[in-house]
């Protein structure tokens, strides 16, 4: 995949990909923050708008797009690169992993592997930050905060390999 | 006091209502903020007997921060990085651009007898095109996803730059020479305009010169006098920095337009540019189109009647002019021949810019300056904004006609 990135003086900047079957999206940032998208059906023909969005609709969209929400493959892990080599990853626990119905605090995660857990998500709830004292049980799904050697790490922890 | 207030309610009113009009008809809102400013004001509402706005102080200052901002967004826009990335195909649209359109408002001015100033002036009013009506009609027409849009914007850029130089040494001339010649006897007239000229053109460019190394070296200043969390007094500082730097230019005889170009471009490398065009933009489009309505204002119909003949002139061989330049441009980017001629009427539409060279003009000395030039410049806008766009929506019509005309040219 080909993303070219371009200036629009005054208006803000645009960036066109090139899609399998020969055509471009053209994506045009404005520097208010609304983006236009078009599709270019072939190199030649003119842009035909597709739809615009609103900044925060935009980024809304596209966290959905990204998978963050929902993801229909399922893949082996699921991580979301922060920046710089900060990831943001998905852990299973497992019926049979050693950290199943411990507390976050005598598992000693952060201090043994560097991944902090910012988040549990347990069947429909999510509970944010939790802290030392609350405990993991197995099908919880714990949400990481490290640089990829920690996730490795972590991930090795919680299955217990 | 209330005759004040009364009368920048009219302003509002006339504009809102103008505002309104130009959405309904799908043109520029600058053309129909002119004609609103000179049918409220005291030629056409003032002669029947209705309640005008008058052109006083209060309306000119008002519409001078319009200038100044209108110079500082360009500024803060203005990227001498970007210019130089693409600066064999920028330059080369460019120089196109004012290589063909500028010598050919000079050659009309002369040939209308008028002095090389006033030929100068004429130029700059004719070459220079309009980047709030060009770069709205880009994104209404949706030209802004193809490749048309790059010669385009990259002619404004050039555009921008030369004209920031232009209005320095152009102010220089008109406000220098008619110092002189006011200083002077009418006998020494020549002599001690040329030394006033000379001594103006020092100041300008002593006063820019310094305002260019203060914006190159002081990078921190910029950065730190906008490192305030509070939209208040964010936009208060901004507007602190830049007006008062304008007005000081200005009481010096300099360009207050330059002056506020070169603090845009010293906040653009401050990393507060895409905050202060969020925050101030809606403050500039209050200025500016006060801007616009005092331009009417100050315009006398019967005046355009007198500048028909010019007028015509200008419009015949500037829209063809500007067409053909922008069409050498698109092909300097390597566009296709139907792209290109895009890109030519995308030039079309002259707008803000040559209204500020025709309010530069009424502050000179001779008659053609004070009452020709700005006549024709509002009828030369007003025909140009809305023929440029027209032209614009109309492309594929153009490009059948001129297939038609040149059939052997590839479209």
């Amino acid at each position: 995949m080909t993303v070219y990135e371009s200036d629009l003086p005054g208006v803000g900047k645009k960036h066109e990909i090139d899609l399998p079957d020969g055509s471009q999206l053209v994506v045009v940032t404005h520097n208010e923050g609304r983006r236009e998208v078009f599709l270019r059906p072939t190199p030649e023909s003119d842009s035909e708008k597709l739809f615009e969005l609103s900044d925060q609709l935009a980024r809304q969209i596209g966290t959905i797009l990204e998978g963050a929400y929902f993801q229909p493959v399922r893949s082996e892990s699921i991580e979301t690169l922060l920046g710089g080599d900060t990831l943001l990853e998905w852990v299973e626990v497992g019926a049979d992993s050693p950290i199943a119905d411990r507390t976050l605090g005598e598992s000693d995660l952060r201090q043994e592997t560097g991944a902090s857990v910012v988040a549990i998500e347990r069947d429909d709830e999510v509970i944010p930050s939790p802290g030392g004292e609350t405990t993991v049980r197995a099908g919880d799904t714990l949400v990481i905060v490290g640089t990829r050697e920690n996730c490795d790490a972590f991930e090795a922890r919680v299955t217990g390999e | 006091m209330a005759a004040g207030l009364l009368a920048l309610g009219e302003v509002f009113v006339v504009l809102a209502i103008a505002g309104a009009v130009a959405l309904r008809v799908g043109l520029s809102v600058i053309p129909l903020y002119v004609v609103g400013g000179m049918l409220a004001g005291p030629f056409v509402a003032g002669r029947i007997g209705l309640p005008y706005v008058p052109n006083d102080e209060l309306l000119t200052v008002l519409a001078e921060v319009g200038i100044v901002l209108l110079l500082f967004f360009l500024g803060l826009e203005f990227s001498l990085g970007r210019l130089l990335a693409a600066r064999s195909k920028i330059t080369r649209a460019g120089l196109i651009d004012v290589v063909v359109n500028l010598p050919l408002g000079v050659a009309l001015g002369f040939a209308l007898g008028w002095s090389f100033v006033e030929a100068l002036l004429l130029g700059g009013i004719v070459y220079i095109s309009s980047s709030a009506i060009v770069t709205k009609t880009l994104i209404d027409l949706g030209w802004i996803a193809d490749e048309e849009a790059e010669p385009i914007l990259g002619t404004l850029v050039f555009e921008d730059l030369f004209i920031a130089v232009y209005l320095a040494v152009v102010t220089s001339l008109v406000l220098g020479g008619s110092g002189g010649a006011v200083a002077t006897g009418a006998g020494t007239e020549a002599v001690g305009g040329l030394g006033g000229v000379g001594r103006s053109l020092a100041v300008a460019f002593g006063f820019l010169g310094l305002l260019l190394v203060v914006v190159q070296y002081g990078t921190g200043f910029f950065v730190r006098v906008l490192d305030v969390s509070e939209n208040e007094a964010f936009v208060l500082r901004a507007l602190a920095v830049v007006v008062p730097v304008a007005g000081l230019a200005l009481a010096l005889g300099v360009s207050e337009a330059v002056a506020a170009f070169f603090v845009g471009m010293g906040f653009s490398t401050s990393g507060h540019r895409e905050r202060i065009e969020r925050q101030l933009t809606p403050v500039r489009d209050v200025f500016a189109a006060i801007f616009f309505f005092w331009i009417g204002v100050g315009t006398d119909p019967r005046l355009l009647g007198g500048v028909a003949v010019p007028l015509a002139a200008a419009v015949l061989l500037t829209t063809p002019s500007k067409v053909l330049s922008g069409y050498l441009g698109g092909r300097a980017y390597e566009l296709s021949g139907r792209r290109s001629l895009r890109a030519g009427l995308g030039l079309v539409p002259r707008g803000e810019f040559s209204l500020v060279i025709a309010a530069l003009a009424a502050g000179g000395s001779t008659p053609v300056m004070q009452e020709t030039i700005p006549a024709l410049a509002v009828g030369y806008v007003l025909v140009m904004s809305s023929l440029g766009t027209v032209l614009m929506q109309r492309s594929d019509a153009v490009a059948e006609l001129a297939g038609r005309a040149w059939p052997h040219t590839k479209m």
